[in-house]
């Protein structure tokens, strides 16, 4: 079973004894042993239904595979990781955030809501279940924010990195405070999440 | 699994989540930068300043037409967090004192602070009694003068007087002499430095590759109409020089 | 004995009563104490340098100005009194090498500075080098990798702080070329080419370039495919 251990807080290893991981191509900085890896084509990953969903949607997930026996080092610009671990649930998590996962976990995409028609974010956000450990990204240590029917959350899109549990994702538009104009792109809107769960969120916009 | 979940009871009263957030308690409005806010719990009112209900108090604490757009005023009830590019967080209290800080680097301030701005282009200078939130690239380092800084990892001052420019004389010698009046590299910018002087404290950071901060420009614009043509064309070859430099 | 302090993950304070110290033009961010500053021949390609460097002649300067102004080398300045310097440069993440004799061979944008009693020497495009062969591959890259030995301390530049990978025992470790910031001791650095490797480091470069690093000491390697 492919273990996942951090060097430090920016570096992902990942022991493969003679099975497979799935992990951000581009994302590996060094390895020892003897480890092939492999781009996943359209029937990789989560299956063909969910290739064909990724291709209609233009929700990207550039995925890869390492085999063998070996450590592999994963690393993606400097930014910290956090190892998750998933008891048979789903985590839905942005896609540029998703750094690996070990293969007992499925992936797939999800409709998130409609969000401004000028976004150049898509609208959907891919969904990671099953049993089993993944690594996510977070410019800045992640942090964590509960969400009950007593406190609702709102969240900067740029700083969204995922969530777990029972929760309603809706938009808020029409905020003025969002961007100073011409520093960053931003979408004036930002995510409402109502009902049960956690969020998870980096100190840093996208 | 790390890290702790928080909600609005166990997040921190106006104190950091972590190096590179802060959590902002909204029983008393606050002076934010737009952009700051990464998520907030309960009913936050961001208001830009010319819009809203707390007019008179924003004219009298925010002078700084210059900036007055890169800012709103939050007031509600509830908890903020603030983050800025993944930069360092701290906040700083001043007690009847003087601050000057990078504008770019200003991410807060309670309402009991008044906010001027700096002589110093791209700086902004806050009085009175109060908190007030900044980024950093790393943690800040502090010093007392006498010392000399590059400009580009001055992050701002408190109490001593404004720094005056420093040439290093060996430094121009060495290049400008051999080079025949070439300028080689000096977009480093390491031949001027800020020298500093007097009883206070300086706030420095690593970065120097400053976040472009609209604001300067047009503080340099407002300043052309003095220039006569000489004066004008001198500066077209300037910046000419330095758009050729920055490129890639 | 230590060399340099640590302030923070991203700046070195040096003192410079122990020696003078070279570090690359813009790494100076404040100084307390008189300390003098001036250009340094030390770090011309082809040519070994040692002790505190003279003040250069015209020659030295224009020959290391010809080579800044191509973009080939990075420009060093040496400072020295009675003070300390603080150093860093463009919020990069830092790490202190400690050499007892054993030879470091970094990229040469990414030397931060270095004791001016230690030997280095710099081996550029054209002459052999790791990055000869990635060239072509990763464009824009530094083109001049510098060697230093002696006893004394180096501060190297990452992307968001290297973590050190041993090498040893017959063993291959294979590296991505734009992670790559430093070797110590006793390492060969070949550069090969494997299928699927592209993929796995493919990020717009496009190319299948690796580095195979063997032989003994430590390869530090950075969480980033960035270059700075």
């Amino acid at each position: 079973m492919a273990r996942f251990t951090k060097n430090g807080t920016k570096v992902l290893e990942a022991h493969l004894t003679g099975d497979s991981i799935r992990c951000l191509t581009g994302s590996m900085v060094a390895y020892e042993g003897n480890v092939a890896f492999k781009k996943e084509g359209m029937g990789g990953g989560g299956g063909f239904k969910s290739a064909m969903k990724r291709k209609l949607t233009g929700e990207s997930l550039s995925m890869m595979e390492a085999s063998g026996n070996g450590v592999v080092y994963l690393a993606n610009n400097a930014t910290e990781i956090e190892i998750v671990e998933l008891q048979n649930e789903t985590l839905s998590v942005e896609s540029s955030a998703l750094l690996a996962l070990e293969r007992s976990l499925r992936t797939d995409v999800a409709f998130a809501g409609l969000r401004g028609a000028s976004s150049g974010q898509g609208l959907f956000t891919t969904t990671v279940s099953g049993q089993g450990e993944c690594a996510i990204l977070s410019d800045g240590p992640m942090i964590a924010l509960e969400v009950s029917p007593a406190y609702p959350l709102v969240v900067d899109p740029d700083a969204f990195i995922a969530h777990r549990g029972q929760l309603k994702q809706s938009f808020v538009t029409g905020v003025s405070w969002k961007s100073i104009l011409g520093q960053d792109g931003g979408e004036p809107y930002s995510l409402r999440f109502d009902g049960s769960g956690v969020v998870y969120i980096q100190p840093a916009e996208r | 699994m790390t890290p702790t979940i928080l909600n609005p009871n166990t997040l921190p009263y106006n104190d950091n989540v972590n190096p590179y957030a802060f959590c902002v308690d909204l029983s008393q409005p606050w002076f934010m930068r737009k952009g700051a806010m990464i998520a907030y719990y309960g009913t936050a009112n961001f208001e830009a300043l010319g819009v809203t209900n707390l007019a008179s108090m924003v004219a009298a604490r925010f002078s700084s037409p210059l900036y007055a757009n890169d800012w709103v005023v939050v007031s509600g009830q509830g908890k903020v967090v603030i983050g800025d590019r993944g930069y360092d967080i701290n906040s700083y209290d001043i007690d009847a004192g003087n601050l000057t800080i990078k504008a770019s680097n200003l991410l807060g301030f309670e309402t009991g602070l008044e906010l001027k701005q700096s002589i110093v282009p791209g700086f902004l200078t806050l009085i009175g009694t109060g908190k007030f939130l900044a980024s950093s690239n790393g943690p800040v380092m502090f010093a007392e003068p006498p010392v000399r800084v590059d400009p580009e990892a001055l992050l701002g001052w408190a109490d001593c007087p404004s720094p005056s420019h420093h040439y290093d004389a060996g430094w121009m010698q060495g290049f400008l002499g051999a080079m025949g009046g070439m300028v080689l590299g000096l977009q480093s910018g390491e031949e001027r430095q800020f020298d500093f002087t007097g009883e206070g404290t300086v706030l420095l950071q690593s970065s120097e590759e400053p976040r472009p901060d609209p604001a300067i420009a047009r503080a340099l614009e407002s300043q052309l109409y003095g220039v006569d043509h000489a004066g004008l064309t001198r500066i077209q070859s300037v910046v000419q020089q330095r758009l050729m430099s920055q490129q890639p | 004995m230590p060399g340099y302090e640590k302030v923070n993950g991203k700046v070195v304070k040096a003192d410079l009563s122990r020696g003078p110290v070279l570090a690359r033009r813009g790494a100076m961010l404040f100084y307390t104490g008189q300390v003098s500053f001036r250009p340094a021949g030390g770090g011309m390609p082809g040519g070994m340098s040692g002790g505190m460097p003279g003040m250069g002649g015209l020659g030295a300067i224009a020959g290391m100005a010809g080579r800044a102004l191509a973009g080939e080398h990075v420009a060093m300045m040496a400072a020295e009194g009675m003070g300390e310097v603080h150093y860093g440069f463009r919020g990069s993440n830092v790490t202190v090498i400690e050499l007892q004799g054993e030879l470091l061979q970094v990229e040469a944008d990414r030397l931060l500075c270095h004791d001016a009693n230690l030997q280095s020497s710099v081996v550029v495009l054209g002459s052999g080098g790791v990055r000869q062969a990635v060239r072509g591959a990763v464009s824009g890259q530094g083109l001049a990798t510098t060697q230093i030995s002696g006893m004394g301390s180096v501060a190297v530049l990452s992307h968001g702080g290297t973590f050190a990978l041993p090498v040893g025992g017959g063993q291959v470790i294979g590296v991505d070329p734009q992670s790559y910031v430093a070797a110590q001791g006793n390492l060969t650095i070949d550069v090969g080419a494997s299928l699927g490797w592209r993929d796995a480091v493919g990020k717009g470069s496009g190319e299948a370039i690796q580095l195979k690093v063997s032989g003994q000491g430590t390869v530090y390697v950075q969480a980033s495919e960035r270059k700075l």
